[in-house]
């Protein structure tokens, strides 16, 4: 809820704003009326996609400021499917990295 | 059951006199002796529940025994998680923190020409740059996990954090969040070379000099009051067009 607030405060000072929630606190944004979020389907701490999976984070980075070009603000929900990076544990697939 | 240690062996034996409920095993993955933040969420469960997200967990890896598959693991997990946050939620009227209106601010000059500014609440600082939570220097992940509850009580400090800084000079410590993901790549949550990127294809106009992050794990009455609306003025302050937000 943090976040919320923040996005609350600067959204209502004039600079439009952009929030990204993970599904699991997908309620957030509709509960505190946030003006635009968008909603990935990503374990609890990986909010743009897993570590390592930099084309995937940029994704989501793009989807969310697309949301500002928009004419009305809304709630987005992404629909891909949760993909692990590879950078912890397994190979390194560091595309996009950086 | 074999012990490891002679530690584990006394705790065995002082629990076989006051067996652990299935609500304590709960518990203890919450700040407990099993702290896990990745699942701590199991305490908002009911033992019914628990139950069913176990043998869903033990069913998928068998499976993955056999096939090599881990999306079912995984997927059991993440379904879990999301029950546990919303499917417990009670009546949205009881919601702490809800509002019926909707801020709304325009962008009145095309992205493309816009300074981008990013928050997360992710607890990112630069190394040497420590914002020294209740005077400590250089507290360990561990000790903010321990002391989330005075994290709870005080007002977020914001590190900023230039632009263009290294993955390698970052630190993140947060107490309220499994910050394992973030910490082999903080871009996860804090896109510093995203936003760079997109500023180079011309998607964006520029970056904002530096982002900000702070610890989530706040005051939500400090923050609402007061810091939020400071914060706001920072981004003016800073001719900031448009705001990026990461909750973790």
């Amino acid at each position: 809820m943090s976040v919320g607030h923040v996005q609350r405060a600067i959204e209502a000072s004039g600079i439009p704003t952009v929030s990204v929630y993970v599904a699991s606190f997908g309620h957030i944004p509709e509960l505190m009326s946030l003006p635009r979020s968008v909603i990935t389907p990503h374990p609890m701490g990986r909010p743009l996609g897993a570590p390592g999976d930099g084309e995937r984070q940029l994704e989501v980075v793009r989807a969310a400021l697309q949301l500002l070009t928009e004419p009305e603000p809304s709630i987005v929900e992404m629909g891909h499917r949760w993909r692990p990076g590879g950078l912890i544990g397994g190979r390194q697939n560091v595309d996009g990295y950086s | 059951m074999t012990s490891t240690s002679g530690e584990a062996a006394s705790t065995d034996e002082a629990n076989n006199d006051h067996p652990e409920t299935t609500h304590q095993l709960r518990q203890s993955f919450f700040y407990g002796s099993r702290s896990d933040l990745n699942f701590k969420f199991l305490k908002d469960l009911d033992d019914r529940e628990f139950g069913t997200f176990l043998s869903e967990l033990l069913g998928a890896v068998s499976e993955l025994s056999d096939s090599g598959d881990p999306d079912p693991v995984i997927d059991v997990a993440y379904r879990w998680q999301i029950e546990a946050y919303r499917g417990h939620l009670g009546d949205p009227a009881d919601f702490p923190h809800r509002y019926a209106d909707t801020p709304s601010a325009r962008l009145d000059k095309p992205l493309a020409e816009s300074r981008v500014g990013l928050i997360t609440s992710s607890g990112h600082f630069v190394d040497g740059d420590d914002p020294r939570p209740f005077g400590e220097e250089n507290m360990s992940q561990a000790e903010a996990e321990a002391r989330i509850g005075e994290f709870l009580k005080v007002a977020p400090e914001l590190s900023s954090i230039p632009m263009d800084t290294p993955g390698q000079n970052l630190v993140v410590r947060h107490g309220g969040y499994p910050v394992q993901a973030v910490a082999a790549d903080h871009q996860v949550a804090l896109p510093l070379g995203h936003l760079r990127t997109l500023a180079e294809e011309g998607v964006i106009g520029e970056t904002a000099p530096s982002a900000y992050s702070f610890v989530g794990a706040a005051s939500q009455v400090r923050l609402k009051k007061q810091v939020a609306a400071e914060w706001a003025q920072r981004m003016h302050d800073e001719e900031i067009d448009v705001v990026l937000l990461v909750p973790v």
